[in-house]
């Protein structure tokens, strides 16, 4: 048994509570959103202290207070939120807009979305994984609709609702279906004690229900990880929110989405000739993977074709974050570690360029107050080192040497044509070349075009957010050509908590 | 850090110290920054010079200068820096370096954003040279696909009026080829496990294969990949040889996929144009010979008989369509793309001869192409317009560019005694034998090409004077300047060819020595 006692395993989960708690004490008594700002963005630091602790030592087997798995995963995922948190903590604090309309409560419901995110990918429970999804998605409601009296913001919340709901229903109904054929909950439980394998030995009759009650769970973490059909309310949400919320989307949120799926897949189906389970399991594996791949194929060009027509930024990257998980759904096609494997270390990649591309946005809306592409005309030349930061995180976004977008691809694409799915890696090519139309339409906006006259004579300086952003584009070329890369297939090694039991 | 045993290193990165020094420049010192611009590109210059001459075996038939060291060593990542040159890469980089370095004075007159433009400049060299000298793949792909960003932002920037149009489909045209060699490589590297395009000894003296070797030796197996040997009803080496080719032939240009270049060209600025025309056509070149061909050696047997068909169709059209142009720099583009076609021809003859001169136009039309973009630029700035037609006379009016000009498009249409006729009639001669009727029609286009440029000759500088044009300074002192190394080069490789095939031939013999079964 794990020793329950020992709170070392839930240190990161109490401490962002308990800073999410007083963040609203702090509120209440300053009146003050950039002190709760401040405030939040020490316990994130706290948090990550704790995780980057936990990080180094060996987890105990199984789970911690019986719901939520402490294994290494667990932990890097908890990393990658709190390491996005605190990016978006900053954009806000730094953003003019968000500033201006004073956001105080934001950081509570913020913290407590990354809590819902930790909880999400740190479980094999399905009703825990209920109750984080729940918790990240309520958070992103509010969230995203945090532009008081902005009819946009309103809008794009109230679509993310009507979809989350239904989308989360349709999943609680798959866990259901999943807990009335092997009773019980526990993914662990489920392939340790191979409890569906009554179900595959049944033949044809028995197939069924599985296959609906797989498609039903999927189409839960197809709506968070915004997979077609799934991606309807992406670009309207991404639009709509406060830029810094949206970064939360499509960085946090998806991340532990990811998290959770791959958890779903490698506790039930995982494509594995030296794992116990029978033949009937593992073909079934397969076929997930077929229709992964299908999915793959269909997001990555959907998002790039729809991204083509874009005029606003947010929009604009709001189909890139679904062409993405298009890409990196490559990766999970394959059904294997070395996949899974290539989705972390895509993932990690994705954490810089995302972050830096919505942080470039910020910036330059600090200036413009608008999120249209056109709006930067000539930008580029105003704002030097900026400019530069956003052509390099455009750079990895296409996937081009020598940035940790190209080194994420090439992983996925050895994943993908190892495993059989070398079409999927040519249309994941041509997906690219795509893809670099709309990116470069940023760039051409930035240099090519002449700004405006008499608009925009200058941009507002914001030492601290280019600073980030620098440090954003270092990251970005650091894990491209730097040492970094090695280190990647460290973090990315982790998915082994996964695959090998 | 010795220059001497780490010279490709230095050839490659240093430009990249005028870059970090051009960043730190206030951007008011203009006059600094293009000297710096100049001290950053002739230093590879010299050294270069200095490989050619004194640190290159041109006798020897093996990889020279090589330097390799572990670049990234984690799971699928199994990449060196590897670096080498032979007497197919060598004289190209030498091209390259003193091409650059023309560039640099090519652009004086441009005034707008100055700090960026140089910097990209050099950025786009470090790009070209490490794409010639790297031995492994990754590293190729790596610099290939570095060479794209600055391009695009020197044609979109610096470019004409239909400079975004131009940049983009330039950018979107080589990754759409590039993607797919990508696929090829990461297909490749999971057979092999490896990425060295040479063989080389590692630490305890054993010989680590490189995948041109395994190529020869018939090691790659795609059976790793494939149940029989086959994907979609082909052998899985023609979908290798395919996705090669196609990238490079983007690049090259060769027919169907040429439509970019004419954009390209009339859009960039004069200087890019030198370059594009001048080393980055041929790169394609240089990347089918250096892997594309040699990786798939059965599959390029298979399919040279229909690569010598498109060689032709890119001599006989390129100088058709070229005809047709009323624009200067559009007829320039064009006859780029019919010359280029005889380094496919050449290549696809698989003869000693026509292999020493697909390799040989390759260096001679980089000199001969930016002499003739060159003379174009001379005359834009002055008339600001391109229209062959709206010329005339100005012979009478400018004799020493009038000269200039009737030499450099002598050595484009392979006036005897100049460089271009030795590479041309060396292929015609070479794809003769396997290729006849081709061949044959190939003759036409440069009996075309003397056309065109003839015909360009008379309608520019023959006949009675535009008056418009009445006052047009001549040559100045900074654009003979640019012009006369190309001249030079050009005499000096047509009096004396046999100064540069010598290094090519044992580079040659090699590489025919890697399709077995052919001789």
């Amino acid at each position: 048994m794990p020793d329950i006692t020992n709170p070392f395993w839930i240190r990161p989960e109490l401490c962002l509570t308990a800073f999410a708690c007083a963040a609203l004490l702090v509120d209440l008594l300053f009146r003050e959103s950039v002190l709760v700002g401040a405030f939040s963005l020490m316990g994130l630091l706290a948090t990550g202290y704790f995780l980057l602790q936990q990080y180094g030592q060996t987890p105990p087997p199984g789970h911690v207070l019986g719901c939520v798995a402490v294994d290494r995963f667990a932990t890097l995922f908890k990393l990658f939120a709190v390491g996005s948190l605190i990016f978006v903590v900053l954009f806000t604090l730094l953003g003019k807009r968000t500033r201006r309309e004073g956001f105080s409560e934001f950081y509570f419901i913020l913290l407590c979305a990354g809590l819902g995110a930790f909880f999400l990918a740190s479980t094999y429970h399905l009703l825990m994984m209920f109750l984080g999804l729940e918790l990240l998605s309520i958070s992103s409601y509010v969230l995203t609709g945090y532009y008081k009296g902005n009819r946009r913001s309103g809008e794009a919340a109230l679509k993310y609702v009507i979809f989350g709901a239904v989308a989360s229903g349709v999943m609680l109904y798959g866990f259901t279906l999943i807990y009335g054929l092997t009773g019980s909950l526990d993914l662990l439980e489920i392939s340790e004690k191979q409890l569906l394998r009554a179900q595959f030995e049944a033949g044809p009759s028995g197939y069924v229900p599985i296959s609906i009650a797989v498609a039903m769970c999927f189409a839960g973490f197809a709506y968070k990880i915004s997979i077609a059909p799934f991606h309807f309310w992406t670009p309207d949400v991404y639009e709509g929110a406060p830029t810094p919320v949206t970064t939360f989307l499509a960085v946090a949120s998806k991340g532990s989405g990811f998290a959770a799926m791959l958890r779903f897949l490698s506790a039930g189906f995982l494509v594995d000739p030296n794992l116990p389970g029978n033949e009937a399991m593992m073909g079934y594996g397969v076929k997930i993977g077929h229709l992964v791949a299908l999915l793959a194929a269909v997001t990555m060009t959907l998002g790039n074709l729809a991204a083509l027509q874009q005029t606003n930024l947010k929009r604009m990257l709001a189909y890139s974050s679904i062409a993405h998980a298009g890409y990196i759904l490559m990766g999970v096609a394959t059904m294997n570690d070395e996949g899974f494997k290539s989705v972390l270390f895509y993932l990690v990649a994705y954490y810089f360029m995302n972050l830096g591309a919505f942080g470039a946005v910020i910036y330059f809306a600090n200036t413009t107050s608008g999120e249209e592409i056109d709006d930067l005309r000539g930008l580029g030349w105003r704002a030097p080192v900026v400019g530069v930061t956003f052509i390099i995180f455009l750079v990895a976004l296409v996937g081009l040497p020598p940035t940790s977008g190209f080194v994420g691809k090439y992983n996925l694409f050895v994943a993908a044509i190892r495993n059989g799915y070398q079409w999927l890696a040519v249309v994941a090519g041509l997906n690219t070349a795509i893809s670099l139309f709309y990116y470069f339409r940023i760039a051409k906006a930035m240099y090519l075009r002449d700004p405006d006259e008499g608009r925009f004579k200058t941009v507002t300086p914001s030492p601290m957010l280019a600073g980030l952003l620098v440090l954003l584009a270092f990251g970005t070329l650091w894990f491209g050509i730097g040492p970094g890369v090695a280190q990647l297939q460290d973090y990315a090694a982790v998915s082994q908590t996964l695959t090998t039991r | 850090m010795n220059v001497a045993s780490n010279l490709l290193s230095w050839i490659t990165f240093f430009p990249l110290v005028g870059i970090l020094a051009i960043m730190c420049l206030p951007s008011a010192q203009k006059q600094l920054i293009r000297l710096v611009a100049i001290v950053a590109s002739a230093v590879p210059l010299g050294l270069s010079l200095y490989m050619w001459f004194w640190g290159f075996d041109g006798a020897s038939e093996r990889m020279q200068l090589i330097e390799r060291a572990p670049w990234i060593q984690a799971g699928n990542f199994v990449v060196q820096y590897f670096v080498g040159v032979d007497g197919l890469s060598m004289p190209l980089v030498a091209l390259t370096c003193l091409l650059l370095f023309i560039g640099v004075f090519a652009s004086w007159n441009i005034e707008r954003g100055l700090k960026g433009y140089f910097a990209l400049l050099l950025l786009l060299e470090i790009g070209i040279n490490g794409t010639f000298v790297s031995l492994d793949m990754f590293l190729f792909y790596v610099f290939w696909e570095i060479m794209l960003l600055p391009m695009y932002f020197l044609i979109g920037i610096w470019g004409g009026p239909r400079r975004e149009y131009a940049a983009i489909k330039f950018f979107l045209y080589t990754l759409a080829g590039s993607v797919l060699m990508l696929v090829a490589i990461v297909a490749i590297y999971i057979i092999t496990g490896r990425f060295n395009i040479q063989s080389y000894l590692d630490v305890n003296g054993n010989n680590v294969a490189g995948l041109l070797e395994l190529a020869r030796t018939k090691n790659i197996n795609p059976q790793v990949l494939t149940a029989n040997g086959m994907l979609l009803g082909l052998p899985f080496q023609d979908w290798i040889f395919w996705f090669f080719f196609i990238a490079f032939a983007i690049k090259v240009p060769v027919f169907p996929f040429h439509t970019w270049l004419p954009d390209a060209h009339v859009e960039a600025p004069t200087p890019i144009s030198v370059i594009l025309a001048g080393i980055l056509l041929k790169l394609g070149g240089y990347g089918m010979l250096r892997i594309g061909f040699p990786i798939a050696p059965e599959s390029f047997m298979k399919y040279r008989d229909f690569l010598a068909v498109l060689g032709t169709i890119n001599i006989v059209y390129g100088a058709y369509v070229a005809m047709g142009q009323t624009d200067f720099k559009k007829l320039v583009a064009y006859s780029s793309v019919s010359h280029m076609g005889y380094v496919l021809l050449g290549a696809a003859s698989m003869t000693d001869m026509g292999l020493k001169g697909a390799t040989l136009q390759m260096f001679n039309h980089g000199t001969s192409s930016a002499m003739l973009f060159l003379i174009v630029g001379v005359l834009y700035d002055r008339a600001h317009h391109r229209d062959l037609n709206g010329f005339g006379g100005l012979m009478t009016q400018m004799p020493r560019y009038g000269g200039w000009t009737t030499l450099g498009f002598f050595a484009a249409l392979g006036l005897p005694g100049l460089a271009g006729f030795w590479s041309e009639a060396m292929t015609l001669l070479g794809s003769f034998g396997p290729y006849p009727t081709l061949t044959i029609i190939s003759g036409l286009g440069v009996l075309m090409t003397a056309a065109f440029l003839l015909w360009t000759i008379q309608r520019v500088f023959l006949g009675p004077l535009n008056p418009k044009y009445a006052k047009l300074p001549d040559i100045s002192a900074r654009e003979i300047f640019c012009q006369a190394p190309f001249a030079a080069l050009c005499i000096v490789f047509g009096v004396a060819p046999a100064m540069l095939i010598n290094i090519l031939a044992p580079a040659v013999k090699s590489y025919l020595a890697m399709f077995p079964g052919l001789h």
